[in-house]
């Protein structure tokens, strides 16, 4: 575990991520209008609307802006013959490892997001954990899921 | 028995009173409400409810059937949308058999099946059945042959087996849990009181009927409190009493409980992790419990996340206790430590809460700012003996780990067991070259149960990696 995995996932992940944030957003922006509307209309404090409208700069430019790309780049995996190894997290750094012959299934998804980019997440089961690689294209995604699904196969331990 | 049986029919009567215990709810409201109105309403609809219940109760009763036929427990039930469900004996994981005191009087038993499936109630419940039905049925579906089945018995002899002593229950019950509560409670109330007498209390004679009244109050709480405790060595003994363990073949079998009697057996490949608990009232006089995570199954109302083993013992009994029924968990000393640089973490973790407490007592009710100020105290020796007691211990094929919420927690973990491996650092530990590992094992009702090392050498996180990695070193 001192080596990261190599393999990262697929650069339309930040786009993404980044509608996604986006699409958050928009509701702190809907929230800042409305306070604008009320000062203008009943005279709500103008402070309050103006604190409201920093943090929603702040959150915008962090989860917008920034958070995706350092997500991108933190984000690694790597499967071997008889484990998969992945990485993630900006501030606090996650390595985990998964035996293959304690994968129980392994399936491939799609959000709507995700579809526009033709991206899929891969996500894993034991029989005590769920993880997930994010937002890798569709070819990718589907060859990942069939390759663990049949390395998985080769050993199985009863519960 | 391969013809389809219906249960013993004192199921009708347990499912009124169940039926009736439920609802009763329901007919404290019709009471109150209709009271006013008139009473003979609330007794109309009293009546018909309970005639509800009770025809309800016949139904279920008659529409339910069991049978074993090709190597499977079928059942049929249901009043309304009748269903199947069939069990496959080798999907079976136990069978249990409980009694209550109403089953003891009609000589019954109640049969629980459960298989590895998620899920919080037994696979098939099998409400009343005879003693007799009820041992037969399980003998049936044990997936062991019929002479093995007699083998067994006259192995009982030689099989491991312990039984918990009069005296390990009275132990037990005066240092289970509540007395800590308990402790605090007292505590908390004694130095209150004292702020609450005047200072001159003893010089004035008016004051000294008030004080008299105050003693009367001290005495009531503590009679209060010696009368909960004494509830509580009750409550262990009712549920522990007579608590054996046997093992047999690859099962582990506990019989125990006073008014309900349990039978429980625990297939020895579904245990997942077996330690043992030192709580803060049981580790200075050297007791604790031993516990197992068991995969699968459901989880009894009350009972902790982690199956009982054996609910007291001497800790340097622990280990030649686990050697005789668990071999392959021989327990080891534990030789890792945390580097000193942990310890600031383990302090702030604990810390921060009752920081906050502090600043929000402070600001609410600065009268009683002593209580944050103990809880800060207390948090940062918590946090001293948190960081102290984590280590663990590798070998070939297993882990033991040792670590404190409020108790202090050893678990023996199998290489084989352990699901999935996570090294989890964030960018201070980093710095530091510390990391914190995660293991997580099958635990009950289908959910992992996790088990963490927080901040320890980062070297040592990645020598438990290459410990656990199917690839070797990288």
């Amino acid at each position: 575990m001192r080596k990261p995995p190599i393999h990262l996932i697929s650069k339309d992940a930040i786009k993404a991520w980044q509608i996604t944030a986006i699409l958050y957003e928009a509701i702190a922006w809907i929230l800042t209008v409305i306070g604008f509307v009320l000062h203008i209309v009943i005279d709500f404090p103008l402070w309050i609307v103006l604190i409201v409208l920093g943090i929603t700069l702040i959150s915008t430019y962090i989860t917008v802006f920034l958070l995706p790309k350092l997500r991108w780049k933190r984000w690694r995996y790597e499967v071997f013959e008889q484990e998969i190894y992945i990485q993630h997290g900006i501030l606090i750094v996650n390595r985990t490892l998964i035996p293959m012959i304690r994968v129980q299934h392994v399936e491939t998804k799609q959000g709507p997001i995700l579809k526009k980019f033709d991206l899929a997440t891969v996500s894993i089961s034991t029989a005590a954990t769920t993880h997930e690689i994010p937002a890798l294209s569709n070819e990718v995604a589907s060859d990942l899921r069939d390759k663990i699904s049949a390395l998985a196969k080769v050993d199985e331990d009863d519960v | 028995m391969s013809k389809p049986e219906r249960l013993h029919p004192a199921t009708i009567v347990f499912n009124i009173i169940k039926g009736i215990r439920d609802s009763i709810f329901i007919i404290i409201i019709a009471i109150a409400g209709l009271m006013d109105v008139n009473i003979w309403y609330a007794v109309l609809g009293i009546t018909i409810l309970i005639l509800l219940i009770v025809l309800m109760s016949y139904l279920s009763w008659s529409r339910f059937t069991y049978y074993v036929e090709e190597e499977e427990l079928r059942l049929e039930y249901g009043i309304f949308i009748r269903k199947k469900r069939f069990i496959a004996k080798n999907r079976i994981q136990s069978i249990d058999l409980t009694q209550n005191i109403l089953h003891r009087i009609f000589k019954l038993v109640k049969v629980e099946i459960e298989t590895a499936g998620t899920g919080a109630d037994a696979e098939a419940s099998l409400n009343a059945v005879t003693l007799l039905k009820g041992e037969a049925l399980r003998a049936q579906l044990k997936s062991q042959s019929i002479n093995k089945e007699e083998s067994v018995e006259e192995e009982t002899i030689s099989d491991p087996t312990q039984t918990i002593t009069s005296k390990g229950i009275l132990i037990a019950g005066a240092t289970s849990g509540s007395v800590g509560v308990l402790i605090a409670i007292a505590a908390g109330a004694i130095s209150e009181l004292e702020r609450f007498i005047p200072e001159d209390f003893f010089n004035n004679a008016y004051q000294w009927v008030i004080g008299l009244g105050l003693l009367i109050i001290i005495f009531m709480i503590i009679g209060g409190l010696i009368l909960l405790w004494l509830i509580g060595i009750i409550g262990t003994v009712i549920r522990y009493w007579n608590f054996t363990i046997t093992k047999i073949g690859e099962d582990i079998v506990i019989t125990r409980g006073l008014l309900e009697k349990k039978h429980l057996t625990i297939p020895l490949r579904r245990i997942q992790s077996i330690g043992y608990v030192e709580s803060i009232i049981r580790q200075p006089l050297g007791y604790s419990t031993v516990i197992a995570e068991v995969a699968g199954g459901s989880n009894e109302s009350g009972e902790e996340f982690s199956t009982v083993i054996f609910p007291i013992m001497k800790t340097d009994e622990v280990s030649s206790f686990i050697r005789k029924f668990f071999p392959d968990y021989q327990m080891e000393e534990i030789d890792y430590k945390l580097p000193k640089r942990a310890l600031k973490y383990y302090i702030t973790r604990m810390l921060l809460p009752s920081l906050i407490a502090f600043i929000a007592v402070i600001i609410i009710v600065p009268y009683f700012t002593w209580i944050p100020i103990l809880l800060i105290v207390l948090s940062i020796l918590l946090g001293i003996m948190q960081y102290r007691d984590t280590g663990f211990t590798l070998e070939d094929s297993k882990v033991t780990i040792r670590y404190r919420f409020l108790s202090r927690v050893t678990m023996v973990i199998e290489h084989k067991r352990i699901q999935a491996f996570n090294k989890k650092q964030h960018f201070l530990h980093r710095r530091e070259f510390l990391a914190t590992i995660k293991l997580s094992i099958i635990g009950k009702m289908g959910l992992g149960k996790h088990f963490h090392i927080k901040e320890m050498e980062e070297k040592e996180a990645n020598k438990l990696a290459d410990w656990y990695s199917y690839r070797g070193e990288d």
